[in-house]
């Protein structure tokens, strides 16, 4: 048994002591939620824009007055289509290559590319998700706000946001998990991340077991850290509603 | 055109489709400090037309005219004219996210630019006048639904508003709390405010109403005060109807 520790041991200086290697694991990590956290919101953002031009479209274009605005507003709910089908058509490694490769062939900023990629990925995810919180919302509190004197926009904002937004808390939670765990990826288009750094370490120490499980653990920390953050959070929008 | 009149519709009309006529030229004007009380059968388009005169329904011919302007117009902002025309729902659509004051501040807050401490004070003055002042820090999921329906009369009210439309605001409370909710109704009809009131409660219209208007099949057939409708009915179709409901 002492044995079996004592070989553990040799393996752990081997693999994140010698060489300062833990560094690559810590950087990597660094990378992960880096990515992770700025594409979550560059997602929100997007899938917010999206599902406002979706659902507005889905309430009111077909009831609006012929003319400039309803034109302008079957064009981008168009484009959304579009941005929804080829995202969720294909796979986010593809999309991350055709980033790095050729959208921003010329920068080398990998991180900020990884963003983009991912980002530009999770907004067509968020974006199903928002609308289907804004189409869950009552038409009589949408009416209500209206009938005060708020408009479209604010009545949204106001309103219809808050409420949708609690009620798609949970699957968006489970959204930025998934995106957690998929930029695991992006070790393709060379940037070190928290995978990538563990298969560094493989590759330099021809040790499997110990990176490879270390980077596992690592990511299921972080996964059941956001989940109980979530369900905090969960608990306490709730409880401001009775 | 007569000073006094507030709102006034021009040969109103909504289609739905080819077949659905809800409104069919419909010509109402409705006077200040008047409360006018909307009765028909279901489907009549009672809620259409009351819809339509704060363009929540946008209508599909004819015009609007609120203090002799014609919000119709697509060049008009609605949204300012919406703010002195208070609406009272069914389903009371109080906001759930949101306690009872900030129900009645956000409005005046957001869009009058008053500041919290005093769209406060004014919200809590209009609550104490309904009975619940106590409740202010409440959730509307903690209330009953006529405290629901008085707190969505008052957050209509603390807009100032120049008149007061309701779509049958006692239909979806349990009898016990009808009463209260239309006693805050005759209070405000007695302070003065102009009203236009889709009820069932023919109580209500014969008490407080200054004019019944009887419509069916998406049409005005008569209108009159309540002791002309309700005790001399001329067309056969409001008789019908009257008998229907008195008579339950
Ligand atoms: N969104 C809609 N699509 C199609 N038809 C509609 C729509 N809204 C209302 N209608 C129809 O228009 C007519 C008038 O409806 P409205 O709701 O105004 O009647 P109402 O007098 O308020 O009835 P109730 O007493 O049941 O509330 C009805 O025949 C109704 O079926
Ligand atoms: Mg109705």
């Amino acid at each position: 048994m002492s044995e079996f520790f004592q070989t553990l041991q040799a393996d752990f200086i081997k693999c994140f002591i010698t060489k300062d290697r833990w560094k690559l694991i810590w950087d990597g990590l660094g990378s992960t939620l880096q990515i992770t956290l700025f594409a979550c919101l560059m997602g929100i953002a997007i899938g917010l824009v999206v599902a406002v031009i979706r659902s507005t479209y889905d309430k009111n274009g077909k009831e609006m007055r012929n003319g400039a605005a309803k034109a302008l507003l079957s064009v981008v709910n168009w484009i959304c289509n579009v941005y929804l089908t080829v995202i969720r058509g294909t796979p986010v490694v593809v999309q991350l290559m055709i980033m790095y490769y050729i959208v921003f062939a010329s920068s080398r900023n990998s991180v900020m590319i990884a963003v983009v990629a991912f980002g530009i990925n999770s907004g067509a995810y968020v974006a199903e998700i928002f609308r289907s919180g804004i189409m869950s919302i009552d038409q009589g509190q949408f009416e209500a706000g209206r009938s005060l004197g708020f408009g479209y926009i604010s009545t949204m904002l106001y309103i219809v946001f808050p409420q949708a937004f609690k009620s798609v808390l949970p699957t968006l939670a489970n959204e930025f998990i998934v995106l957690l765990k998929e930029t695991s990826v992006a070790g393709y288009v060379a940037i070190q991340d928290l995978t990538k750094g563990g298969d560094i370490i493989r590759g330099a120490t021809y040790e499997t077991f110990m990176p490879l499980l270390t980077v596992a653990a690592i990511y299921l920390i972080l996964v059941i850290f956001f989940t109980r953050l979530v369900s905090i959070l969960e608990r306490r929008l709730r409880n401001s509603e009775r | 055109m007569n000073d006094n009149v507030i709102i006034r519709t021009e040969n109103l009309c909504k289609y739905y489709g080819e077949k659905i006529h809800a409104l069919e030229m419909v010509n109402a004007e409705i006077k200040k400090g008047e409360v006018v009380v909307v009765i028909g059968p279901s489907g009549s388009g009672k809620s259409t037309f009351l819809r339509s005169l704060n363009l929540l329904e946008t209508a599909t011919s004819g015009k609007v005219y609120f203090e002799g302007v014609d919000i119709t117009d697509p060049k008009v902002n609605i949204n300012i004219h919406r703010q002195k025309m208070g609406m009272v729902f069914q389903q009371f659509n109080l906001f759930p996210h949101m306690t009872v004051l900030k129900n009645l501040t956000l409005a005046p807050m957001k869009l009058k630019g008053m500041k919290a401490e005093k769209a406060e004070e004014l919200a809590l003055r209009m609550l104490d006048k309904v009975g619940l002042k106590d409740r202010a820090n409440a959730y509307p999921s903690q209330l009953s639904g006529g405290q629901k329906q008085r707190v969505a009369i008052v957050r209509a009210l603390c807009m100032n508003p120049e008149v007061m439309l309701f779509d049958e605001p006692t239909s979806a409370l349990d009898p016990e709390m009808v009463g209260e909710v239309l006693q805050v109704m005759k209070d405000l009809a007695k302070e003065g405010m102009t009203m236009v009131v889709v009820t069932h409660e023919m109580g209500f219209a014969k008490e407080v109403a200054d004019r019944v208007i009887f419509m069916a099949e998406g049409a005005i057939i008569e209108e009159g005060t309540p002791d002309e409708i309700f005790s001399n009915p001329g067309d056969e179709r409001t008789q019908g109807f009257l008998k229907s409901v008195l008579n339950v």
